[in-house]
């Protein structure tokens, strides 16, 4: 009673101070993306709120707060108000299984608990693939429950573009899987200790010397990632330019506000896995750059949110540069050229894996 | 495969464009030289011979230059202006505008009214602030066109080599005459 008591008290504990970080860093990255797009294009950014405008994301978030909530007449109501629900979950319910720093346990009133992962489940990584699948539904219900034009086609676009490239997701992450032989994501970091080539974008064996290289998996899973998450150059279930708004046109305030927080708590996500499967999670470059004993967490905690940041700023980076996919362009890179990648990278990482055999 | 082809192959591979792109957007958040004028704090120097808000002039001593011709509001092409002219009291030779009105709403500050006008009566103003909350508040009279023109040019006299030549032979007119406003 008292062990599971404790272990109850300790995941809640986890689970809210994820849950702030999540939307911290949500918060952060509305006013960073605003500003470092500005930046890119010559612009300030917001500059009017607070010194610089750093606080623009408490004003925008009043504003979206006391704003009307409006349903649209003629709107499916339960599924108009079911849809923002079924986004944002799905997108905070996968840090459940993200290892934010080293995986080691510690003791506390007798219970073993591991303090920078909420949950180390050994499916960790088809956890988070199944809870991602969900969020299209919520696209999608979005979409179609609104009743109108612009957000019904926004949320078919959804559903052909997510589908299409959740696959190659799954296909990308196939060689990293094989090589680290466990879908725990803290055995996949583990995996890849200690040195930078021991990711698996570069892929040497701890010990070993055969590089075999993920790094075609790596492109391929940024890009779906940046098509699952709806971001430019993919966003064309929001195309503002044609769509309004996609499958948010009809809502608003905190209906709104939900999508919104979808979207960015995805783009943390899905830059987690990515820094997790492919750059070595909490694994520092080298291992004289990693704090040795107990101190190890801090300098984890930073290799993995520097990992994550990077990938973050490459999202805003992208959004900077590149104009929309038309339709046709997305469904035929999916199709064409990322799925026969990813399918060519299982194959030749099975043969490399067969021949040279890891540990 | 020829050489050109495998070029052209390879920077497809590598998403050569696309690394081009990213490079340039790079180099201008780390040259980070942003063009914005924050407005409402910092205001842009306006050009010479801007065309702002129009006024109506008075002469040193006071007066009003206008002598209702009516000459503005025929060159007006958006018919802003409406003059009524009168006669002079006890100065049946004189005239002037006994009321002046313009729809600022629909100006489009050509400055056709300014050329037009044989006195100089008419200025544009550098001022461009003007946004109101009731459309009604654009509708000017003489007293408003007048009091624009006193705060926009408080010296009120012209080099006379700079006025035009009609103004000279008015300003002489009316140099004796006592203020119209009595």
């Amino acid at each position: 009673m008292t062990e599971v008591g404790i272990k109850l008290a300790f995941t809640l504990a986890q689970i809210a101070v994820v849950m702030g970080v999540v939307l911290l860093t949500v918060m952060v990255l509305t006013l960073a993306e605003r500003k470092v797009l500005g930046w890119m294009q010559d612009r300030m950014g917001p500059m009017e709120v607070g010194p610089y405008g750093i606080l623009q994301p408490i004003a925008d978030g009043l504003k979206l707060f006391f704003k009307e909530d409006i349903i649209p007449a003629g709107a499916n109501k339960f599924l108009f108000s079911l849809a923002p629900i079924l986004a944002f979950v799905p997108a905070v319910i996968g840090f459940a299984v993200i290892p934010f720093g080293p995986g080691n346990t510690v003791e506390i009133f007798g219970v073993e608990i591991k303090p920078f992962v909420i949950s180390d489940i050994n499916i960790g990584i088809l956890y988070i693939l199944a809870f991602t699948s969900i969020g299209a539904y919520g696209i999608i219900l979005g979409g179609w429950a609104s009743n109108s034009k612009y957000s019904l086609l926004g949320g078919l676009r959804a559903a052909a573009q997510v589908i299409s490239y959740e696959l190659n997701v799954g296909l990308a992450i196939v060689g990293v899987l094989l090589l680290a032989g466990s879908l725990s994501l803290v055995k996949i970091t583990e995996a890849q200790c200690c040195w930078i080539w021991n990711w698996f974008v570069i892929g040497v064996e701890p010990g070993g010397w055969v590089p075999i290289t993920q790094v075609f998996a790596f492109v391929v899973y940024v890009i779906s990632a940046v098509a699952e998450t709806n971001r430019v150059p993919f966003d064309l279930p929001e195309a503002e330019s044609e769509l309004v708004a996609g499958f948010f046109t009809e809502y608003s305030g905190m209906r709104f506000a939900f999508f919104f927080l979808a979207e960015y708590a995805n783009m943390v996500l899905v830059s987690c896995i990515a820094a997790i499967l492919f750059l070595g999670g909490w694994n520092a470059p080298a291992p004289f750059l990693q704090l040795s004993g107990n101190l190890m967490w801090i300098s984890g905690l930073f290799w993995f949110t520097a990992k994550v940041y990077f990938f973050l700023f490459l999202f805003f980076w992208l959004r900077a540069t590149l104009p929309r996919l038309r339709y046709d362009q997305l469904m035929r890179f999916g199709w064409k050229v990322m799925l026969p990648i990813a399918l060519a990278n299982i194959v030749l990482t099975s043969l490399a894996a067969y021949f040279f055999p890891r540990g | 495969m020829s050489s050109k082809n495998l070029r052209t192959w390879v920077k497809t591979i590598i998403f050569y464009e696309i690394l081009v792109g990213m490079k340039a957007t790079l180099s201008h958040l780390l040259h980070y030289k942003p063009i914005t004028i924050q407005y409402p704090h910092e205001k842009r120097t306006l050009p010479d011979g801007y065309r702002g808000m129009l006024a109506l002039l008075r002469y040193g001593d006071g007066t009003e230059k206008c002598v209702g011709c009516d000459l503005c509001e025929a060159a007006c092409p958006s018919r802003v202006i409406k003059v009524v002219s009168a006669e002079v009291p006890g100065e049946p030779t004189k005239r002037y505008a006994k009321e002046y009105y313009m729809d600022m709403t629909r100006c489009l500050f050509c400055g056709l009214c300014v050329d037009a006008c044989p006195v100089d009566a008419l200025g544009m103003t550098r001022e461009y602030e003007w946004a109101v909350y009731d459309k009604r508040q654009l509708h000017l009279n003489k007293q408003q066109l007048l009091a624009i023109g006193d705060r926009s040019f408080p010296i009120r006299e012209k080099n006379l080599e700079l006025q035009h030549p009609n103004v000279a032979f008015f300003n002489v007119a009316f140099q004796h005459m006592p203020p119209k406003e009595q």
